[in-house]
């Protein structure tokens, strides 16, 4: 390979990991922007979310890795299969909130994040003892399909992970911006006070983010067990810090900041494993982390909001 | 309420929103579990209950006597230690570090690398001197002569925790600009990091594979070997000096500046704390905490991996120091003790006790359920409903607050009725005097203050004579605040300069311009909201006092006078008020109502011994009685020489107290005089009421 | 009669005593004999760990069934060296579950640890404790070494013992392999950042230079992060024609689906950790076909014995072996026979005793025959080369079938 197309495959490669990074870290921020927690359980809605979609999956008879599906019926298996994983752990999230986390609003300090924390062990350790605790064969439904630039190559499921992404991105911020439940949500985001004083339902603002939240680690879990053909019981970990990093990185609280923090992490974290060994791929995406905090202490796109000073 | 608020980046930002480093609950524990705890506040009971522990401590290895159970109880005394030293950084300062497991590695990794063969250098004659002293050895190995480090276990602990404070104060400075959970993120990536360089740097550590060979500790000849219980008295010794030395640093000017910083930052800057400065000296005594532990726990488990210091480890003691009360000293020992011991013990052991138990009762399930993979769960579990049910830890830092009794919260109001009642020594004891003529206290000279596109303060020229009242006032919008802001260095000047006794003071940080002289208070009131009252005033003298961290562990002969001598004054400082918050000095401030919060201010400001005073509002909230006192109590302090600049809405009360008044209007200086001109100043009616209103008028 | 009362009494009386190791309360009448079993079997490692945790379980019920040991009863203690805290394997739970064996007079030999790490807190205290265990995965050289003999010995005469042979054997051979049989030119080399992974790559590494065998690269995959594309490019990109992975399957699984998809045409190759139903059910195929897996023993899985002894796994524990299961129930013979060979001698079953027996013993295993040297390593040091070929008449998890056989590994 020619060292532009290597390039090339690098950043193919960062894009579809950071795509799911991207979307991993919208949740953490659209929870930490209304209630400034850092949500640790999040990091295992996504891990259940790939067992949700491989069960869902599995109804369609879909198992393993040979390919039983072609066309409609195979895009219309995907599509419900996306969808109920993305409301389970809608509903997963929503119920975290209710059951572990309101009891705890309003409390200063971090006792609501060491209960994500509980509930994180909870859901893993859970999860190891129903289901095992080998790594599991996800079903590997999509035919095959390259294209060539250069030698570089993309697969086609690497387009749609992309577009995929960038197709749920794209719908949640136009409902923050534009809808008035997100309208709701941004104005709680900024002044909790003021938006109850205006008459915004908290509860249901807050019970919204964890939805949608939990439900875009839904999908990060489908497309992560599409995209790599196996999940277990500890996959949220790793990929859960670094899209927590990545949403610092990008500016905690901001959802454009989520998509570019995201990117950027999977970007490193390919060019990384090119040009340096993937065993310091976490120092260089820390070291980096540091360096841009100290340019810029809110992150790249965060803005030191005025009440917060 | 400012309109320039919403759009700037102002201390006084809206009221209602708490500094968001403020990790801190300060709520009381609910009366049900008073009868437990209550007992304990009494000082016989307390005292006696830290005998009995320290008696059964001692005693345990004998209770036991099983290897098993004193290793795994020396365990807990490591994590004891950890817990220690991260509540002084997240408990006593705020900080919220995700990555301490870093330095509990570096502490094992220093003291197993210089007590092993990891590392080997070639013998010459350098070495000789070390070897002297009984640091290296001289080994010959296949002909070569080889140097081993062999550096006393009971050197190593004390050095170790220098070399983590070290790293804590490298880690923590980059973070210092960080609000909270940026903080937690990057110490978090130092806490990823440092256990991957300890993996891939493997001639230095062995890297995966671990150490080998760590020697084990000897005390006058007798070598502790694998026997836990040796080890197990030094952890609680180590553990017993730990508690002491963050309950004595927790009760010391350093310990206020920390909860300080904890509960407002931007207040503690403005009170003398250097932020810089203690942040740090949060980070490295912390960490140096950490160095100690984990040199005692390596040197008990003779060997280290990196598998060790990773982020469950670092996660797990802030759930020690949560769950056992942030802050609390006694509480994240109990914390630490408790989890590593559910861990360790009652969770590894629980298979066998329901097995035995289903024996005893014939029951086939029980006796033959399997719980161990279930143990992290149950720990969740656990987890879970320990911070739903019990959140402010299981001893909570805050204890109870006694309750007024029915006489003093009825008492009636002795209040001062003369100005000539306060004293001298109720400001510091030595007075002003000052000479006419002299350079004026305060000189600003065409200030301007920019926030984005919006001019807060337009070349504004104000001079306060040394000894004078100057008010200031204007309509909401006008640059008041922004003024006091630029003056206590809050706030940047773009342009101007402003001269404090002729030195100039624009860029100097806030804890520098207290330290020259200015105090202040705040239109929204910033107050530490988890510290009693007498804490509050305390910590404004915080500037005025000199023990460091030390002499504060020591109570050294010079420290401990001082310390005395500031209680004591602060008492006086309250008499101020008479008896409004005398007897409220020992009660959190968060109870207290919002005129005797601004009196706490106010003692605060002057408990840091200023010569000139700037008070924001201070009357707001009072009713005309009340601010008719605070007018008289202002005049006090003016007559003993202290020079005052004020914001004041209420005219009667400015009239009564300012030789000039200044009127401030969208940031330019509209006018200046004598109370009465600028009364009838049309422009300042004009500002305050309108243009229609003015031509009524 | 048991009220609810005294039942509650005696819960806690039992919990005070297992607490406070006090004799009498949980004792049982019969003459019990207790194998220790010290496993992370929570946190990252679990699946591996639960593997060698039944193998040892299946041993000792399968040596019940039979009364292998008449008047005894033999029970396994499992204790769990993976701590919340750690997140996986915890040295200093190791060091304590040591104790816990040490202790407890019934124990009379372990099997366990799974890592080297939690290995070398162990091993002191168990040579002080004279208590015998077999390790059916730790392969660290360091613990045998005489080297560090007074760290690990201080009991003087051996008590760690392994039914594996350490990472000095099985990586050199297999570069032998890779060298003369497979007659590779260059090779790219990936470890798993375990202790076992990073040995393995170490001397596979060592053994390739020596062989001429080019080496590319070498790098360290993080075992819990998910996507090594990237390193996959860089392995393609230099146009490696081979690549070698030490580390167990955790992170194993993910190398096989991911050099699939990049890099599916060359030669590929792994230790023992590898020889698990995890990369064939979890990989699957054609990701997994044609990978090349060593096994420290000779070749024994079309013998008859080991087929009915993984069909009495499976029916056991719903699951299928791995190699490691099968060292772990090794471990447990190694036991059995030395009891067996205490008691029809007509000494008591002390752990003295019982160590002499493992040291000297030569057991007739589903590895082989396992006798130890004088460090208590396993003599036996073949090292057998399996090659991963789809059989679809068997189920994926069926290893026999699934691994087919190739040859021996040449020695070096």
């Amino acid at each position: 390979m020619s060292p532009f197309d290597l390039l090339l495959q690098q950043i193919i490669n960062g894009l579809s990991l950071g795509s799911m990074y991207a979307l991993l870290a919208l949740g953490f921020t659209i929870v930490y922007g209304i209630m400034e927690l850092i949500n640790f359980s999040h990091f295992n809605v996504f891990m259940i979310g790939s067992f949700v979609a491989m069960g869902v999956l599995s109804l369609f008879g879909l198992q393993g890795q040979s390919i039983l599906m072609h066309g409609a019926p195979l895009v219309v298996a995907l599509i419900v299969a996306l969808v109920v994983t993305m409301v389970a752990c809608g509903l997963l999230g929503v119920l975290i909130e209710r059951v572990a986390l309101r009891p705890l609003r309003g409390v200063q300090g971090p006792m609501a994040m060491i209960t994500t924390i509980g509930v994180s062990y909870v859901l893993s350790n859970a999860t190891m003892l129903a289901l095992g605790a080998n790594t599991k064969n996800f079903p590997n439904p999509i035919p095959p399909m390259t294209f060539h630039i250069g030698t570089a190559q993309i697969t086609a499921f690497q387009i749609v992970i992309w577009v995929l992404s960038a197709l749920l991105m794209g719908g949640l911020y136009m409902f923050v911006q534009r809808s008035k439940l997100g309208k709701a949500m941004r104005a709680t985001a900024q002044d909790p006070d003021a938006a109850l004083m205006m008459g915004v339902e908290v509860n249901r603002v807050i019970m919204t983010a964890f939805f949608l939240g939990s439900a875009l680690a839904g999908a990060a879990g489908f497309i992560f067990g599409l995209y790599y053909n196996f999940t277990n019981f500890g996959i949220g970990f790793t990929a859960g810090l670094r899209a927590f990093t990545a949403a610092v990185l990008g500016g905690i609280g901001n959802i454009p900041g989520a998509m570019l923090g995201g990117i950027l992490i999977g970007l490193i974290e390919a060019m990384a494993g090119q040009y340096v060994g993937a065993k310091w791929a976490d120092v260089i995406i820390f070291s980096l982390l540091v360096l841009v905090l100290i340019a810029r202490p809110a992150g790249l796109l965060g803005r030191l909001a005025p009440t917060k000073s | 309420m400012d309109t320039m608020d919403t759009t700037t980046v102002t201390p006084d930002a809206k009221p209602g929103h708490e500094n968001t480093n403020a990790l801190h609950t300060v709520e009381a524990p609910p009366a049900r579990w008073h009868w437990l705890s209550g007992p304990f506040e009494r000082p016989g009971v307390r005292r006696a209950t830290i005998v009995l522990l320290a008696v059964f401590a001692l005693a345990f290895p004998f209770i036991t006597g099983d290897q098993a159970n004193i290793d795994a109880a020396g365990n807990a005394t490591a994590y004891a230690c950890l817990a220690l030293g991260l509540n002084i950084v997240v408990g006593f300062c705020g900080l919220l570090d995700l990555g301490y497991a870093a330095f509990f590695a570096i502490g094992a990794y220093s003291f197993g690398i210089l007590t092993s063969w990891q590392i080997t250098p070639e013998w010459s004659g350098f070495w000789s001197p070390f070897a002297a002293l009984g640091l290296v050895q001289k080994v010959v190995q296949n002909g070569h002569a080889l140097v081993h480090f062999t550096v006393s276990f009971w050197i190593m602990l004390p050095l170790s925790g220098v070399i983590a404070a070290f790293f804590g104060v490298l880690f923590g400075a980059p973070t210092l600009r960080l609000r909270g959970d940026y903080l937690a993120i990057v110490t978090l990536g130092f806490g990823e990091i440092v256990p991957i360089v300890a993996r891939n740097w493997s001639s230095l550590t062995n890297g995966a594979a671990g150490l080998n060979g760590i020697a084990s500790p000897t005390i006058f000849s007798y070598r502790f070997g694998i026997n836990a219980t040796p080890y197990y008295y030094v952890g609680i010794g180590l553990v017993a000096f730990l508690i002491f030395a963050s309950t004595r640093l927790r009760d010391s000017r350093i310990g206020r500046a920390w909860m300080a910083i904890r509960d407002d930052e931007i207040a503690a800057s403005a009170m003398g704390i250097n932020l810089t400065r203690f942040k740090l000296l949060a980070f490295g005594i912390g960490a140096g905490f950490a160095g100690m532990s984990g040199t005692f726990y390596v040197a008990k488990l003779q060997t280290a991996t990196p598998d060790m210091f990773g982020f469950p480890v670092s996660v797990m003691i802030l759930v020690m120091v949560v769950l056992g009360g942030l802050g609390s000293v006694w509480g994240v020992v109990l914390g630490a003790v408790l989890l590593q011991l559910l861990q360790s013990w009652f969770l590894g052991d629980l298979t066998q006790w329901v097995n035995a138990f289903g024996t005893l009762i014939h029951s086939g399930y029980l006796s033959s359920i399997d719980l161990t993979q279930a143990s992290e769960l149950l720990f969740g579990i656990i987890l879970v409903i320990m911070m739903l049910y019990r959140r402010e830890g299981l001893i909570p830092a805050n204890r109870r607050q006694r309750a007024l009794s029915f006489e003093q919260q009825h008492a009636t109001v002795q209040m001062q009725k003369r100005a000539s009642d306060i004293t001298l020594s109720q400001i510091g004891g030595e007075g002003y005097r000052h000479e006419p003529g002299a350079v004026p206290m305060l000189e600003i000279n065409d200030v301007t203050v920019r926030f984005g596109g919006l001019v807060a303060l337009n070349k504004v020229n104000i001079t306060v004579p040394a000894g004078g009242v100057v008010a200031v006032i204007g309509p909401n919008g006008s640059g008041k605040s922004t003024l006091f802001n630029t003056i206590t260095g809050l706030t940047r000047a773009a342009e101007g300069s402003i001269l404090f006794n002729g030195q100039e003071i624009i860029g100097l940080p806030p804890h520098e311009i207290l330290r020259l002289g200015i105090a202040r208070t705040f239109q929204n009131i910033r107050l530490f909201g988890t510290l009693t009252v007498a804490a509050n005033i305390m910590v404004g003298q915080h500037a005025r006092l000199k023990a460091g961290p030390i002499s504060a562990i020591l109570r050294s002969p010079k420290n401990l006078p001082e310390e005395k001598a500031a209680r004591a004054w602060i008492v006086e400082i309250a008499q101020i008020f008479g008896n409004r918050l005398a007897p409220r000095l020992t009660q959190t401030v968060v109870g207290l109502s919002y005129a005797n919060r601004r009196r706490v201010e106010i003692s605060r400001a002057l408990a840091s011994k200023p010569r000139l005073l700037l008070l924001d509002e201070p009357t707001a909230g009072m009713n005309t009685s009340e601010s008719l006192e605070l007018a008289e109590q202002i005049k006090g302090l003016h007559a003993l020489g202290l020079t005052i600049l004020i914001i004041e809405h209420k005219l009667d009360v400015v009239t009564r107290i300012a030789d000039k008044v200044i009127v401030l209007d969208h940031g330019d200086k509209l006018t200046e005089g004598l109370p009465d001109e600028v009364r009838r100043n049309e422009a300042v009616l004009e500002a305050y009421l309108g243009r229609g209103a003015a031509a009524h008028a | 009669m048991i009220t609810r009362r005294s039942a509650a009494t005696l819960l806690a009386g039992t919990a005070l005593g297992a607490a406070f190791g006090l004799p009498g309360i949980a004792e049982a009448a019969d003459k019990e004999i207790i194998i220790g079993i010290n496993l992370p079997i929570t946190g990252a490692d679990a699946a591996g760990a639960k593997r060698m945790m039944n193998g040892a379980l299946l041993g000792i019920q399968q040596a019940n069934d039979a009364n292998e040991i008449p008047g005894y009863k033999l029970k396994g203690l499992v204790l769990n060296d993976a701590t919340a805290t750690a997140g996986q394997y915890d040295p200093a739970q190791a060091a304590t579950n040591a104790r816990k064996f040490v202790s407890n007079p019934k124990v009379l030999a372990a099997i366990g640890p799974e890592m080297s790490g939690a290995a070398k807190a162990m091993a002191p205290i168990l040579s002080e404790g004279d208590l015998t265990i077999i390790t059916p995965s730790a392969t660290n050289p360091d613990l045998t070494n005489p080297q560090f003999a007074a760290q690990y010995m201080p009991g003087g005469k051996p008590v760690f013992f392994r039914t594996v042979t350490t990472d000095a054997f099985q990586g050199p051979n297999m570069a032998n392999f890779y060298a003369e049989t497979l007659g590779v030119k260059d090779v790219y080399i990936l470890d798993d950042s375990g202790a076992y992974g990073v040995g393995l790559a170490d001397s596979f590494e060592a053994q390739c230079k020596a062989k001429g065998v080019k080496v590319l690269g070498r790098d360290r995959l993080d075992p819990t992060a998910s996507d090594y594309t990237a390193v996959m490019t860089k392995i393609k990109s230099l146009s490696a024609s081979s690549l070698y992975y030490g580390g167990v399957a955790g992170a194993g699984v993910k190398v096989v689906k991911e050099s699939y998809a990049v890099v599916p045409n060359i030669k590929k190759g792994a230790g023992d950790g590898m020889y698990s139903p995890d990369v064939t059910t979890g990989a699957g195929f054609p990701a997994a076909e044609g990978w090349y897996v060593t096994n420290a023993s000779p070749h024994m899985t079309e013998d008859p014995k080991v087929a009915a002894w993984i069909s009495a796994y499976q029916s056991a524990f719903n699951q299928s072996p791995d190699d490691y299961a099968i060292t772990s129930y090794d471990g447990v013979l190694v036991i059995l026979a030395a009891l067996k060979k205490v008691i029809a001698e007509g000494k008591a079953p002390t752990r003295d005793n019982v160590r002499a027996a493992v040291a000297s013993s030569t057991v007739d295993t589903l590895q082989g025959t396992v006798s130890f040297d004088a460090n208590g390593d396993i003599k036996q040091r073949v090292v057998s080369v399996f090659q991963i070929v789809h059989n679809p008449a068997y189920p994926l998890d069926d290893t026999i079938h699934q691994f087919k056989y190739i040859g021996v590994a040449p020695q070096s």
